[in-house]
């Protein structure tokens, strides 16, 4: 018992040192607050930053020594000449990075339609949810950006694809070059991945010194640097250049430049505050509600085909359900009874066989990590949902 | 000693309890409460002992990395077709807010986006390498980079198409979908400015790339500033490794910025004069205006709310008249700190103050709630407005549209409103001329 009143006694009078102690420091040692400029000019975003005043950074206390000794550690080492080319292939618009080699709009086409096709779809149009590559005449596309449906609601809205949309060529050879084929990346040569550009410059009728690029057209380095698209200064605040900090840091300073909107907290409307011409806008129709797995929010335990490590339905919407909801990329459509029955023509047998192998655009087993035997109920589930 | 002396206090706790009880129960009988009552159906889950309770639960050796109840099994991420450009590896799995706590979000619940899938990275083959327009580039291993001095921080992460989907009108009848690509953690790891200050940053570089090791290879330029005020590489979220779908072992943090800039699985940065121009800066996350010019390099996630609770998702239809209730919801700001949220239930005609609740960190979710009595067969339009230190409210419908258009996609920060029609079901609704 005494132990514990005097535990209790140490514990009052550090208490009551600790509230002088807070109460003498109270000027000095309160949490530092935001400010929206660094060096006297605004902050880059628009935003606040939190320096650190009296260790601590907002309401974070920090340890002045990190910043100090972190010059000390220096734990890894140099990287190597042979790594930086492994790794530091980046392209710039300025033709930092563009590799030796070339292709033409031929070569191009002839790896699209064995690679790309599937589903970039014929010259690009798009399908199954990945992206189109064109559209049309690039220079003409790109005058559509200003169609805006907030002036026209029933209007046609702007076409953004690589011709119309894009600023710079490197971009999609950088990205064709390490991010495609999407199941396979850094597979296409710099050969390739010319003749690749090539194409796509010409599917969006792209110029190149005044001519439209052709199927005979043969792409470099030299050319690539040449070429300009139609929307290179479609883009603002600028960024490029010794100004473009401050350039940046000027825009968003700005509310009116991105939507934004400021206000004197004290002077913010608290009544009447609405348009009267706002009104309530309803989802249309049913909206968008196909949700997986489907919105709930009971208590209760999961059915046991859910808590299955393998469920065919799943696995369908997850593998196979891109190409296969309808018959727009060819392949025979779940609840499309017409369409399986041309595929089970020669039996049951060769469409497994097909699947698992790949056919057409189809990689084996749709790139799905399935045993044969889950990839067949996954067969079977899609056939028996579409008598 | 202690123990024997906390059941005594129990004891007469208990004795107090059945003094109470009994005065109660005089008083309920000699009142109007009598037929109520006696009409009260004993409780089988009191009165009988549940399966639970007689048998022998799951040894400790069982679950060794804990999981949520298997009732729990309805809060999980959800994705959908709309948003699903190819084979779900193109996609993103948003969050359930309508049912998250705090301001933290579970890690298995934590919104999923990639550009080529969920990588799986080896740590013992991970490599991050600093190079460019530094003094001393330099690579590291994982265990390497974590020997720098960590910081712990909470902050969103919120992909900037947040209700990008409804610029022209709702679509979602879900809070999940209309406000859920968005998440919150605390997250560990280390300040870039403090890895530069041993490499030494040239003063010419303003720019810096952040690229992923994933098979999209997914890149960003980020602006130096950013990099020297609060950028953080973060191995660390919510006390644990991150989560493969949060780019294991290291990504790229950029506090309140958009989720897109703050690249997963990440293996290099590199330092510049002029900006790289990656794809997702210039194809996509880029936000086309009424003049026909896009808005590049748009970085902070500006401020915004919504209501949580009620949501269409978990409605008021349960409630009785008299009843009272708190409206929640969150609030945020990658400008700030959030300073204030106004509650309207006219649809942002009028507003009341609400309170915010727990800890108001800078570029992190705010809990702010306002208690209400529900009148049966009330119809109210709720609508939230957030304003930051940055000097920020939230704009109507109307005022960011004007500005924006309808074609952006990105950057969506105009007041939510949720109606609760009369037999208390939620609708998502949008306020707009």
């Amino acid at each position: 018992m005494f132990k514990l009143d005097r535990k209790l006694i140490i514990s009052a009078s550090v208490a009551t040192a600790v509230a002088v102690l807070s109460v003498g420091c109270m000027t000095g040692n309160t949490e530092p607050k935001g400010q929206t400029t660094v060096n006297g000019k605004p902050t880059i975003d628009g935003g606040v930053i939190y320096p650190v005043v009296n260790e601590k950074t907002g309401p974070y206390y920090v340890n002045p020594q990190a910043a100090i000794d972190a010059k000390k550690i220096y734990n890894g080492r140099a990287p190597t000449q042979k790594e930086l080319e492994a790794w530091d292939v980046d392209l710039m618009p300025d033709g930092t990075g563009y590799p030796d080699g070339e292709g033409s709009v031929e070569e191009g086409e002839a790896l699209y339609e064995a690679q790309c096709v599937s589903c970039h779809g014929d010259f690009g149009s798009g399908g199954g949810g990945y992206p189109a590559l064109s559209k049309g005449n690039a220079y003409s596309l790109q005058k559509t950006l200003t169609n805006n449906r907030y002036r026209n609601a029933d209007g046609d809205g702007p076409t953004r694809v690589f011709g119309s949309y894009w600023p710079v060529v490197s971009t999609l050879f950088w990205y064709i070059r390490d991010g495609m084929p999407h199941p396979m990346s850094k597979t296409l040569t710099a050969d390739e991945t010319y003749a690749l550009t090539a194409y796509t410059l010409n599917l969006n009728e792209i110029e190149y010194e005044g001519e439209m690029i052709d199927y005979d057209f043969v792409l470099n380095r030299e050319k690539m640097m040449k070429i300009e698209l139609p929307n290179r200064h479609g883009f603002e605040p600028n960024i490029d250049g010794p100004t473009a900090p401050d350039d940046v840091r000027a825009y968003f300073a700005n509310p009116n430049n991105f939507g934004g909107k400021k206000v004197n907290p004290a002077e913010r409307c608290m009544k009447d505050c609405q348009d009267e011409t706002a009104k309530v806008t309803r989802i249309s129709g049913a909206g968008i509600s196909e949700f997986f797995p489907p919105m709930a929010t009971e208590r209760d335990l999961p059915k046991t085909e859910e808590s299955a490590g393998f469920n065919a339905k799943k696995s369908y919407e997850e593998a196979c359900m891109m190409c296969h909801a309808d018959t727009s990329m060819g392949a025979p459509a779940v609840g499309n009874a017409s369409s399986w029955a041309v595929a089970l023509e020669k039996g049951i047998d060769k469409v497994y066989a097909n699947g698992i192998n790949g056919i057409n655009a189809m990689p084996p087993k749709g790139g799905a990590g399935l045993s044969d035997a889950e990839f067949k109920s996954v067969v079977d589930y899609m056939i028996d949902n579409s008598k | 000693m202690d123990n024997k002396k906390s059941k005594e206090e129990i004891d007469v706790n208990k004795r107090d309890f059945f003094r109470k009880t009994a005065a109660l129960s005089v008083t309920a009988l000699a009142g109007t409460s009598l037929i109520s009552s006696n009409a009260r159906a004993d409780d089988p889950a009191i009165t009988h002992h549940v399966p639970w309770g007689q048998v022998w639960g799951d040894p400790v050796t069982k679950n060794l990395y804990g999981v949520p109840s298997a009732y729990e099994h309805n809060v999980t991420r959800r994705y959908t077709k709309l948003l699903a450009s190819g084979n779900y590896r193109a996609s993103i799995a948003v969050t359930p807010i309508h049912e998250s706590m705090g301001i933290i979000t579970p890690n298995g619940l934590f919104f999923s986006r990639s550009h080529g899938g969920t990588a799986h990275v080896d740590p013992n083959q991970y490599r991050l390498m600093i190079h460019g327009l530094v003094e001393k580039p330099i690579v590291l291993t994982l265990e390497q980079l974590k020997k720098y001095p960590s910081v712990t921080r909470t902050h969103f992460i919120e992909c900037p198409a947040n209700g990008g989907q409804e610029w022209r009108g709702p679509q979602f009848n879900s809070v999940q979908f209309a406000k859920g690509f968005m998440s919150s953690a605390e997250w560990t790891g280390v300040y870039i400015k403090t890895i530069l200050e041993d490499l030494g940053l040239k003063p010419e570089a303003l720019w810096m790339l952040a690229e992923g090791s994933d098979n999209s290879e997914m890149g960003r330029t980020v602006p130096v500033e950013k990099v020297l005020d609060d950028a953080m590489l973060v191995w660390g979220q919510n006390g644990e490794a991150l989560r493969p779908e949060q780019g294991y072992p290291v990504r790229l943090l950029l506090p309140g910025w958009e989720g897109n800039l703050c690249v997963k699985w990440l293996k290099r940065l590199e330092f510049a004069t002029e900006p790289w121009y990656c794809k997702e800066e210039t194809s996509k996350y880029t936000a086309l205006k009424p003049s026909g010019k896009a808005i590049q390099h748009f970085y902070a996630n500006e401020v915004n709310s919504t209501v949580t609770s009620p949501s269409p998702e978990i409605p008021w239809t349960n409630l009785n008249d008299g009843d009272i209730v708190e409206i929640e919801g969150l609030a945020w700001s990658g400008m700030g700190t959030i300073t204030g949220v106004d509650l309207s239930f006219d649809g942002g005609n009028n507003y009341v103050e609400a309170k915010l609740k727990g800890l108001v960190l800078p570029k992190s979710w705010t809990r702010w709630s306002y208690m209400h009595t529900y009148k049966k067969g009330e119809v109210l339009l709720l609508t939230s407005r957030a304003m930051d230190d940055a000097g920020y409210i939230q704009p109507t419908v109307d005022e960011e549209t004007k500005i924006m258009g309808v074609e952006s996609v990105y950057h969506r920060n105009a007041v939510e409103t949720w109606e609760v029609t009369a037999t208390g079901e939620v609708n998502h609704v949008q306020i707009r001329s």
